[in-house]
């Protein structure tokens, strides 16, 4: 096995160390331009998915070469266990991938942590880490692209399509990768068999290479599903495109100004005020109330979506701030120089942040180079020249500040559950805490909100909350929109519930279920597997139709009575007939169409042979 | 099939059929090779040899019927049964990135029954350095290095499919002189596969003649030689219709004489000829090559197994 791994190292050997210094050079230019480890999201997902097919290539390439017959049958006619050769052989794969993928990534963070002032947390450290994984899950989803069954192999690609969706953070999502690549190693090792044809053997085997070649099926009709809808859109009759967008659904009220929407909720009101007040509307601004924060920082997150929000520049003074997780707190370089300036904490002992704190952009009146900092339920206020941040407005614990806008006079502060108004003239000056004057619980979930827009009214405010957000999938609310009216002395007021009408009919918004209730419930906890859930992408999902229940039973029912054929004309055993037709009539079409293409249908009579009279 | 115990014969196949798609590669095929000397099985492309040997070595599943290698079900070998059966293939695959004195050292701690002295037997008949790559060696130079690496795992049955396939004559020769003067060799069972029917003259004291998938033949080679016989006729018009010519091969007529290539045809066939307007009859007997080739050519003429 030692003999066949060190084999493998010195055949590809060239190709890793040419691979690193590739890796190296580029990596080295980059950090050279830019802080590597603070990126967006977007960048770490072009970077991990260069790995995982770099990954993919290797493993296409190696077993590739290894699969055809007379070689095969020379790597694994020897006295040694199949498994110990493919352990050889793919052992010293992931050992060139970590020399060619991780290496130079340590490396790297190597030189920003020695030789910058740049922040490097424990969680930049494990950027290797996540690189050699993400890598070997390529390498062995390749691997088995080869090796298993030309008519299912390519459902190993699920798990990188599970590690590029995953919503799961920090150091979990090692573990999320680390599950994943087991997952495919016992695939490949079931793969690793003389007859490269034969279906998985074991009940073991069959079932580590059934359940995601089930979820590949699922994942392809979703893609279908997708290209249908391609099709729609180039018709020009998907509720998106058309010029004119259906009338009461959701996207004719997406697609409205804010004065109109303001309107159109007015509309559906029988206050006795409303009158009046479409005339203001008609007359005032209507102000947007925007977020900043578009999801929730978590402490020691290996990547964010908004990353750029983790820093934030005092040009006044020409100091870059950087929030690293290890010390919770901000720590400054000079830009004019990269050297260190200092650390950036709460109050005047620079006390850590109590969560991962981002940059909430100015406020109106704050001095020049100061600004506004968020984390968790609180914001503070950047004090350059004292070079501390104040907390200037607290939320009640447990809620999640998301964004403040200036209207007016006023500071509007939007939490995931409330909105609250602040006087935004003592937001400039001062260091005391401000109290809110009114606070507006939100009217549904904070992830259904599509947007929220308001007056001011000469007693209080008028707001309209639209929620829209998931309108055309599972997932999201009944779209309707709610106005309310939030007087001086903090009442509110309900003035108009508008129900808007679906743009699209219920087996679209339900496509991701009905083919199989059983992925999808697995598809979703697979995505949020090790995930912290978002208190800002949390929903209320409409109830499901019996419609669509019925007919997603339906289907099941079919795959069950299409399966009891099928099976039969395939070589199983009768405990794993059951099993298959059992499965059909829980996970539906996807299981049956497993069964199709795992095991070929059994071959057709022998044809009786005839002698054929002599010519010479 | 006879009544031996299993362990007489290195090769047992019972009924064996496989099968792609609508294709039978080896049908109903009954097979046992006697433990000990050199069998050679030979048939036209397609006669389903290579198939047979995948699944004797457990690459390839049968569609029905039993296959035993070694006594062993040839779907249930272990690693220890595989370092008892030596297999050489027309590819001679090895890894062309290593060099010869790694993989020899490799395989030397693969193989518990090891032999240095069968492999320096072997590889004395060719010029390989140990230094050399793999990849730079010549295609006789890889194949004698195969063949050598295989002896020297000391296997009880050697597996040799088409192995001088490719190679120029003066490399043939040294493949099957390093092959014949080996005494690794001589203390195992070989079957030897191949098209090259000076070579199975050679080498082979048991001639297997798959056609179709079917076991058409079991003999020695003269004993098969035998079996066919070669005549001429001069016949001053048309010769007789094949199709009642006894035992045709193969008919063909050159210059004015009529030339009949049959199988298992004694005297009479002389008076079948004169019977059908011979003037003069002559017979003679005819080489391994052209015995094998009449036969396989004329792919419907099935003689009883032997």
């Amino acid at each position: 096995m030692r003999d066949l791994f060190k084999a493998e190292l010195l055949r590809f050997r060239g190709w890793a160390i040419a691979g690193a210094a590739l890796h190296l050079l580029v990596l080295g230019f980059l950090a050279r331009v830019v802080d590597l480890a603070q990126q967006p999201l977007l960048v770490y997902r072009v970077f991990g998915g260069v790995y995982a097919l770099a990954g993919l290539l290797l493993g296409l390439y190696q077993m590739g070469s290894y699969r055809r017959p007379n070689v095969w049958l020379n790597l694994l006619h020897r006295p040694l266990p199949d498994w110990r050769i493919a352990a050889a052989l793919l052992g010293a794969g992931i050992l060139l991938l970590a020399v060619a993928a991780a290496l130079p990534v340590l490396l790297i963070a190597g030189y920003q942590a020695g030789m910058t002032a740049r922040v490097v947390d424990l969680r930049h450290w494990l950027f290797p880490l996540a690189a050699l994984l993400i890598a070997a899950c390529g390498y062995l989803a390749g691997a088995f692209c080869m090796l298993g069954g030309r008519r299912y192999s390519a459902c190993a690609l699920v798990f990188l399509a599970l590690l590029a969706v995953s919503q799961a953070t920090g150091p979990r999502v090692l573990l999320l990768q680390a599950i994943a690549l087991l997952w495919l190693a016992a695939m490949v090792l079931a793969a690793f068999k003389p007859d490269l044809s034969a279906p998985p053997r074991s009940p073991a085997a069959t079932a580590v290479t059934a359940l995601p070649l089930q979820m590949g099926v699922y994942s392809l009709m979703l893609l279908l599903g997708f290209g249908m809808e391609m099709l729609w859109i180039m018709q020009g009759t998907h509720p998106n495109n058309t010029g004119v967008p259906p009338p009461g659904g959701h996207n004719e009220t997406e697609r409205m100004t804010p004065q109109q929407r303001m309107l159109a909720g007015l509309a559906a009101s029988r206050a006795p005020q409303a009158p009046l007040w479409r005339e203001q509307v008609a007359l005032s601004e209507v102000q947007p109330i925007g977020v900043q924060v578009v999801a929730t920082p978590v402490r020691n997150e290996l990547t964010h979506a908004a990353a750029e929000q983790t820093e934030f520049d005092d040009d006044e003074r020409r100091v870059r701030w950087v929030f690293s997780h290890d010390r919770m707190r901000f720590e400054g370089y000079r830009l004019t120089d990269g050297r260190r300036a200092g650390e950036l904490g709460v109050g005047g002992g620079d006390a850590p942040f109590p969560a991962p704190a981002q940059a909430a952009g100015g406020l109106p009146g704050l001095p020049k180079g100061d600004g506004t900092l968020v984390a968790g339920n609180v914001l503070y206020r950047y004090d350059g020249a004292a070079g501390q941040a104040l907390p200037r407005i607290v939320l009640p614990a447990g809620e999640i500040l998301a964004g403040v806008t200036p209207v007016g006079e006023s500071l509007v502060v939007t939490s995931d559950r409330a909105l609250y108004f602040f006087d935004g003239r003592d937001a400039a000056t001062g260091d005391a805490l401000l109290r809110p004057r009114q606070r507006l619980p939100i009217p549904g979930r904070s992830g259904d909100l599509r947007s929220v827009e308001l007056i001011e009214l000469v007693d209080g405010y008028l707001v309209s909350f639209s929620f829209t957000s998931y309108a055309h999938e599972l997932t999201g609310a009944t779209p309707y929109q709610n106005v309310l009216w939030v007087d001086d002395g903090g009442r509110v007021t309900p003035v108009a519930h508008r129900a808007m009408a679906y743009d699209y009919s219920a087996p679209y918004r339900y496509k991701a279920w009905w083919p199989s209730p059983a992925l999808y419930a697995l598809r979703v906890g697979a995505i949020g597997l090790f995930a912290p859930a978002d208190p800002l992408q949390a929903t209320a999902p409409a109830p499901m139709p019996r419609g669509i229940q019925v007919f997603a039973g339906a289907l099941m029912l079919l795959s069950l009575l299409a399966a009891i054929p099928m099976s039969l004309r395939r070589a199983l055993s009768t405990p794993a007939r059951m099993a298959w037709v059992l499965a059909c009539g829980v996970i539906g079409l996807p299981a049956l169409a497993s069964l199709w293409l795992l095991y070929p249908a059994r071959g057709q009579a022998e044809p009786q042979r005839q002698l054929q009279p002599a010519a010479a | 099939m006879t009544d031996t115990t299993p362990s007489e014969y290195v090769v047992e196949t019972e009924a064996l059929c496989k099968r792609y798609g609508a294709k039978l590669a080896l049908d109903q095929l009954d097979l046992r090779i006697a433990s000990s000397r050199i069998h050679a099985i030979v048939g036209a492309n397609g006669a389903g040899k290579s198939t047979l040997f995948r699944i004797l070595l457990g690459f390839l599943p049968p569609s029905s019927g039993q296959a035993r290698i070694l006594g062993r079900d040839s779907q249930q070998l272990t690693p220890t049964d595989r370092g008892r059966i030596g297999f050489v293939n027309e590819e001679h695959t090895l890894p062309n990135w290593m060099r010869v004195s790694a993989v020899t050292a490799m395989q030397r701690r693969h193989y518990p029954r090891w032999n240095q002295r069968a492999f320096d037997e072997v590889i004395g008949h060719y010029h390989v350095l140990p230094e050399q790559k793999v990849g730079q060696l010549s295609r006789g130079e890889r194949a004698g290095f195969n063949l050598a690496l295989t002896l020297a795992q000391g296997p009880e049955l050697l597996v040799l499919d088409e192995p001088t396939l490719g190679l120029d004559v003066v490399a043939k020769r040294a493949f099957l002189e390093s092959l014949l003067y080996s005494n690794a060799a001589g203390q195992c069972t070989v079957i030897y596969c191949s098209h090259q029917m000076e070579e199975v003259e050679r080498v082979a004291d048991n001639l297997i003649i798959l056609e179709r998938g079917r076991l058409a033949n079991m003999s020695a080679p003269d004993d098969f030689c035998a079996r066919v016989t070669h005549w001429v006729a001069d016949i001053p018009f048309a010769g007789p219709p094949p199709a009642s010519v006894p035992g045709l091969l193969q008919a063909q007529r050159i210059d004015g004489l009529h030339h009949y290539l049959v199988l298992d045809q004694d005297e009479d066939f002389a008076a079948f000829l004169r019977a059908s307007g011979a003037r003069s009859v002559q017979s003679m007997p005819v080489s391994l090559d052209r015995a094998v080739n009449g036969f396989l050519a004329k792919n419907h003429a099935m003689p009883a197994a032997a």
